[in-house]
């Protein structure tokens, strides 16, 4: 080989490595910037959520400006009338009513279906209940709406004609609670699976070697240790539980005065109200004031984790103690 | 172990097993309650049809009478014509409206070839008169060739009074004027298979991207952890708010391309954001199984690090992002509140991607929402979508099983 020769090879070469770490810098910038507009769409949707919910409150909306101390007390949400009238509190009371009493009904019973998918059932009964637990959280809200509208209201109903109470055909607080408490239930479970699993065996074999029957440890012992991941669960099932929003909104009922304080009357959740006429509503303040109540939505979600992490801290640090 | 202790201990194994019941009945109950109300409506025909019945006035070019058999199965309600070969009946629809629906049409029956005559891009194309199309009239000519009508625009007002004056005076048949069924969900099976092809293509190369970012070549810094803790928050979004952001802010995307309305789109772009978090999880947990040997064996033989991304870690990662695509398709199918907001709640028999329409899920919500909530057709298409989604899930399960088995996890 001459020197010539040689010289094109290495030129070619080089080439070659440089268009390679070339390709290789762009590649990089391009899996990057994926990454970096996934990041920051969270701050996007709060962005453009919050800008526009606050609009009605500022002076710059004109005639139709909303106070927000009467938008926050209020207990009356008319915007059929005129002027309309958009108060939430009563809202708020009752989707933190229904979702507090359905994870009330769901929580015991989801933790103790844990503990029988991860410590009693035998193995095969464990695999068939797993996959129903995915199932269940597969299922869409629609399905779990039709399915409540067509079930658990004419159960409400008839429940109610047993107490002589007018029930709106099963339209009911009632059933909104039950509807939630099962959709919330895979939520629970498979997070606490997951938790129950994870605690540490020879805390087990301690608690047995003690004189405990396994029962006992399973109780006393693993579901204490297991107690942060539960609440984990308890969080996450109460976020889907206030965020749910087509199937609710297809057995509330939609009361426009509150709030709801007997279980077979109606109801208005947050998301309800999002949604409620929506096919009939053009720009203007009623369609503004869903982003208001969005607002609000979000912040319920985000105050209840926060409370979460405060009650795990401190029901978590008795045990470590 | 004392009596007490035993009985306390038997109390709570049959609480676990009564809760674990309770899971089973709850879900027995809504397959139960899903096919049973749903089983009746599903239909073929209601995958097929339009939503909207539409009106046509079909010309037959005065085609003479002739001698038809009545078909065998000839109910009573049923009332045949022998001249024309066509069968009617009575029935009414939901609002107690009084129809009158073809049953029969003979093979070799002159309603086999209508020509179109109502204004529109179909005016002129031969039509057959389908079954159970609902008859308003029919014009006809009797013995000294004047134009008569019956029907119920028309003279009679039941099936048997229409068939026996075609049978008594009609010598031809001139037009015939109907509305065709309606309530199936055609259209929105294809805005369904619109919304997922577009999602898809949006958000699979932004999720797939990304996750290759964390996992391949992200630092192990504060910013990384930043970004995890980022998308994880916008896993705990509930729909209705990506609803919200989708009408507020990608609305302005969507105007970038002339789309002033709620449309195809606009969902679309929504349904990409909301399903970035799980792409993302279900790529990177496909990249994890991955084995590292595998990387440093290719970078070792000299290839470049994209080089080693698209040739030998993805395609080992593949059946991975295989299940998350199906995951994210399920979820697609079931989503509703985001998809009220940002594609309209109009039942379309034609969707177009620049406008509105509604998925499966969606127009079991406009059918329930209205004054009369059709209950049959909301849990047939009820039916239809748990059979889809439930079926993606079992498939991604089976999925990762053979991928965990693969790489001895």
């Amino acid at each position: 080989m001459d020197r010539k020769e040689k010289k094109t090879i290495q030129a070619k070469l080089d080439s070659f490595h440089s268009r390679k770490l070339w390709q290789d810098k762009i590649m990089k910038r391009i899996f990057q910037g994926s990454a970096l507009l996934a990041a920051l769409m969270i701050f996007f949707i709060s962005y453009f959520v919050i800008s526009r919910g606050i609009q009605p409150f500022l002076s710059s909306y004109g005639d139709e400006q909303q106070s927000l101390i009467a938008f926050i007390s209020g207990n009356r949400w008319r915007p059929d009338i005129a002027p309309p009238v958009f108060g939430v509190g009563f809202i708020i009371i009752n989707t933190l009513l229904t979702s507090l009493g359905a994870a009330v009904l769901s929580f015991p019973i989801s933790v103790l279906t844990a503990l029988f998918i991860a410590k009693i059932a035998p193995p095969k009964l464990r695999a068939v209940l797993t996959t129903i637990v995915e199932l269940l959280a597969a299922i869409p809200s629609i399905v779990y709406g039709v399915f409540a509208a067509g079930t658990i209201t004419g159960l409400v109903k008839d429940v109610g004609d047993i107490f002589g109470i007018n029930t709106y055909g099963g339209n009911s607080m009632f059933a909104v609670i039950i509807l939630l408490a099962i959709m919330i239930f895979p939520t629970i479970t498979s997070l606490s699976v997951v938790a129950i699993s994870a605690v540490d065996r020879s805390l087990e074999l301690g608690s047995i070697a003690l004189g405990a029957s396994q029962m006992e440890t399973n109780f006393k012992v693993v579901l204490t240790s297991a107690k942060s991941g539960i609440f984990a669960g308890l969080a996450l099932g109460l976020g889907r539980a206030f965020g749910e929003a087509t199937a609710v909104s297809m057995v509330a009922g939609n009361r426009m005065i509150g709030p709801t304080w007997n279980p077979f009357d109606i109801t208005r959740t947050l998301t309800s109200t999002i949604l409620s006429g929506m096919h009939e509503t053009s720009p203007g303040l009623d369609y503004d004031m869903r982003f208001s109540v969005g607002i609000i939505l979000l912040l319920v979600i985000l105050a209840t984790n926060f409370m979460i992490q405060v009650i795990k801290r401190k029901v978590g640090g008795v045990t470590h103690e | 172990m004392n009596k007490a202790r035993r009985r306390k201990d038997i109390m709570r194994t049959s609480v676990t097993w009564i809760s674990a019941s309770l899971a089973v009945l709850v879900l027995t109950s809504i397959f139960v309650f899903v096919f049973k109300r749903g089983a009746g409506t599903f239909s073929w025909s209601m995958l097929k049809d339009d939503y909207w019945s539409k009106n046509y006035l079909v010309a037959f070019g005065d085609v003479a009478a002739n001698d038809f058999a009545p078909p065998d199965t000839d109910s009573e309600d049923e009332f045949f014509s022998r001249k024309f070969g066509f069968g009617l009946a009575d029935s009414v629809d939901k609002e107690n409206n009084q129809l009158m629906l073809v049953t029969t049409v003979s093979a070799l029956s002159p309603l086999h070839e209508g020509t179109i005559t109502t204004a529109g891009p179909d005016q002129g194309k031969v039509m057959a008169i389908p079954l159970n199309a609902r008859i308003r009239r029919i014009d006809y000519l009797d013995q000294e060739n004047n134009v008569k009508s019956t029907g119920l625009l028309g003279q009679d007002h039941s099936a048997e009074g229409a068939i026996e004056r075609l049978e008594q005076e009609a010598t031809a048949i001139r037009e015939i004027y109907f509305q065709s069924t309606g309530g199936g969900i055609r259209g929105s099976i294809i805005a369904t298979l619109m919304l997922i092809g577009l999602t898809l293509l949006f958000s699979l190369p932004l999720g797939i991207s990304a996750a290759i970012y964390l996992h391949e070549v992200a630092p192990r810094n504060k910013v990384t952890d930043w970004i995890r803790a980022a998308v994880e928050m916008l896993a705990g979004v509930p729909s209705i708010i990506f609803g919200l952001m989708g009408v507020s802010m990608l609305f302005r995307v969507t105007n970038l391309f002339g789309i002033t309305t709620q449309s195809v789109l606009l969902g679309s772009f929504t349904m990409t954001i909301m399903l970035l978090p799980l792409i993302m999880r279900q790529t990177e947990e496909a990249l994890i199984v991955v084995p590292g040997s595998l990387r440093m064996a290719s970078l070792s033989l000299g290839a470049s690090t994209t080089q080693t991304i698209f040739k030998v870690v993805l395609p080992n990662a593949l059946p991975g992002i295989l299940s998350a695509t199906l995951l994210s398709m399920s979820r697609i199918i079931g989503e509703s509140a985001a998809l009220i907001f940002t594609m309209g709640t109009a039942i379309s028999d034609s969707p177009k991607i620049s406008q509105g329409a509604t998925t499966l899920a969606v127009h079991i919500w406009t059918v329930m929402a209205g004054e009369q909530p059709n209950f049959e057709l909301a849990t047939a298409i009820s039916l239809l979508i748990l059979v889809l989604v439930l079926g993606l899930n079992v498939t991604v399960k089976l999925l990762t099983y053979r991928i965990n088995k693969k790489w001895q996890v």
